[in-house]
């Protein structure tokens, strides 16, 4: 019963992602194209080789899919808290845990069109690239940057912002301590796998593959991060 | 049907130091009944609110409605609400925010628009249908929160401070559209600082203060109570009467006096006496209503 009153809803969530985040990554997106590709294109436009093309649509999405995740979570949780709307929509026969782990789905397959959309735009633009592979790189980054941002979203009101903290300060901390052989290189390989999103982009949208202890990796955490924000919900009062 | 028992709700912040919202709060709310509940600001209404459905854990007891959890009930049946703070998303438009509250209270497809329709003409928001939720008054938005309420059938129904920001005229509307969902297999729960209102309406009143309940209140007049209350009666003529049937009589102007008796035998003893000697009364009303009495002494204000 539940499940099929917020399977029709998803229909609204769908609408709310197109018209809050959506149209917003869109616009993003185009601007980031227009600026990065257009010179590019314009330099090397009798060699665009489709090697040539393939970089730089790597280059474009590793920074892209990042933001265009972080738009598309930002406050998939926290903001209901935060205004309020959680009192009348969760006075009604549903679950808050299967709504959110809904939402998530919905965000995704939002963010993938959103991303086909624009995919579509380059390759007319720029030339031919396969865009599928760039389909199954936003996926996986969704799933890793993603589970970890509806976690923090579960947890905190302030869920942009600690997102992004977490994924440089990573970045940052990795890239200090991560080739040594002490307790903090050690540490740190408990943060965000962020160090291997820009091996995976390179080569899964070249390819469509990328070496699978990467791939589980970055799934895997993004996974238990996505399952402890159940959790949390589960466990946590919607009013605090 | 609703059971609070030994609850108690601590909110403690991260720095350490802790706030007792509720405390050893124990209380049954029958099927079929219109139940108020009452307390100054920061009695612990809303605490007490959030925590029936399940918005807020208790630190301590437990709310069961219909022998289940708070919130495991909410899931499964859901419950018709009205919150004070009137939160639905600026952007939206207000019928299409009743169609979407429509879904999630699961309500069929096929239904959706008869039901939205319906309580739009209840609450008078036809001309207001198409209009986004920012652009709606404060009453507009009042009456909207009471229709996403009332929706579906629910079995029970938590109105907090359900006439803030509505007229005179909504505010009597409001009355009567609580008094028609009176049914036995309802509950209904209002919160308000208006003690008139709950006088009208419901049928018993828990005072709450400090987060303890204080006591609760039938809201019928104990006639056989016997304590000193306060009258005003209002007389057309044969003033020249008033001091000798009632002693101590005290003017208000515009021919009404507020008298002291001890019980309603001996209002109507001297009532009786007073009209004997030739005066015309016009009306006699309780200076306090029984509600109003009891929450003054509940909270601590007795005159």
């Amino acid at each position: 019963m539940s499940r099929g009153r917020l399977a029709k809803y998803s229909l609204w969530q769908f609408r709310d992602f197109v018209m809050e985040k959506g149209i917003s990554i869109i616009i993003i997106g185009l601007l980031w194209g227009y600026l990065q590709l257009l010179p590019f294109r314009q330099s090397f436009s009798p060699e665009m080789t489709p090697d040539l093309i393939t970089r730089l649509v790597t280059l474009l999405a590793g920074s892209l899919v990042s933001i265009a995740v972080l738009i598309a979570l930002n406050g998939i949780i926290s903001t209901d808290r935060k205004m309020g709307y959680y009192r009348f929509m969760f006075a009604k026969p549903v679950s808050p845990v299967r709504y959110y782990g809904q939402l998530f789905v919905v965000h995704l397959v939002g963010l993938l069109s959103g991303m086909v959309l624009l995919a579509g735009v380059f390759f007319f633009v720029a030339g031919r690239f396969n865009v599928w592979n760039l389909v199954l790189y936003t996926s996986l980054i969704y799933i890793a940057l993603g589970g970890i941002g509806f976690f923090i979203s579960a947890a905190s009101k302030y869920d942009w912002v600690t997102l992004a903290a977490v994924w440089v300060g990573a970045r940052i901390l990795r890239s200090l301590y991560g080739n040594g052989d002490d307790w903090k290189s050690k540490a740190v390989e408990l943060l965000p796998p962020v160090h291997k999103v820009d091996s995976v982009a390179s080569s899964m949208i070249a390819t469509g593959s990328a070496p699978a202890g990467d791939v589980v990796w970055l799934i895997g955490y993004g996974a238990l991060f996505f399952v402890l924000g159940l959790m949390v919900l589960q466990r946590r009062s919607l009013a605090a | 049907m609703i059971e609070f028992r030994n609850v108690g709700k601590i909110y403690r912040s991260l720095l350490g130091t802790s706030v007792k919202a509720v405390e050893e709060f124990s209380l049954h709310v029958n099927e079929g009944e219109i139940f108020g509940i009452a307390g100054p600001n920061g009695a612990g209404k809303s605490t007490l609110i959030a925590m029936l459905l399940g918005y807020l854990r208790p630190t301590s007891g437990n709310v069961e409605i219909a022998g289940l959890g708070a919130r495991a009930y909410v899931e499964r049946h859901g419950i018709g609400y009205l919150s004070e703070l009137i939160a639905i998303n600026p952007k939206w438009r207000a019928d299409r925010a009743l169609v979407r509250f429509a879904t999630l209270a699961g309500i069929p497809e096929s239904q959706v628009a008869s039901h939205v329709d319906k309580v739009i003409t209840l609450l008078g928001l036809g001309e207001h249908r198409e209009k986004k939720i920012k652009a709606l008054s404060k009453g507009n938005l009042q009456r909207l929160g009471l229709a996403q309420a009332l929706l579906r059938e629910e079995r029970i129904l938590i109105l907090d401070e359900p006439t803030h920001g509505l007229d005179p005229v909504w505010t009597q509307k409001f009355r009567d559209i609580v008094e028609g969902l009176r049914r036995p297999d309802r509950t209904i729960i209002i919160a308000s600082h208006n003690l008139d209102e709950l006088q009208r309406l419901a049928d018993r009143v828990a005072i709450i203060d400090h987060g303890r309940l204080q006591r609760v209140v039938s809201t019928g007049f104990d006639n056989a109570r016997e304590s000193l209350t306060r009258f005003r009666i209002v007389i057309a003529s044969g003033h020249e009467s008033l001091d000798e049937v009632f002693p101590g009589a005290e003017p208000a102007g515009k021919g009404e006096y507020t008298v002291t008796v001890r019980s309603i035998r001996e209002l109507n003893t001297a009532l009786a006496d007073l009209i004997a000697r030739g005066a015309l009364v016009s009306s006699v009303v309780p200076e306090r209503s029984v509600l109003e009495q009891q929450f003054r002494e509940a909270v601590g204000e007795t005159k």
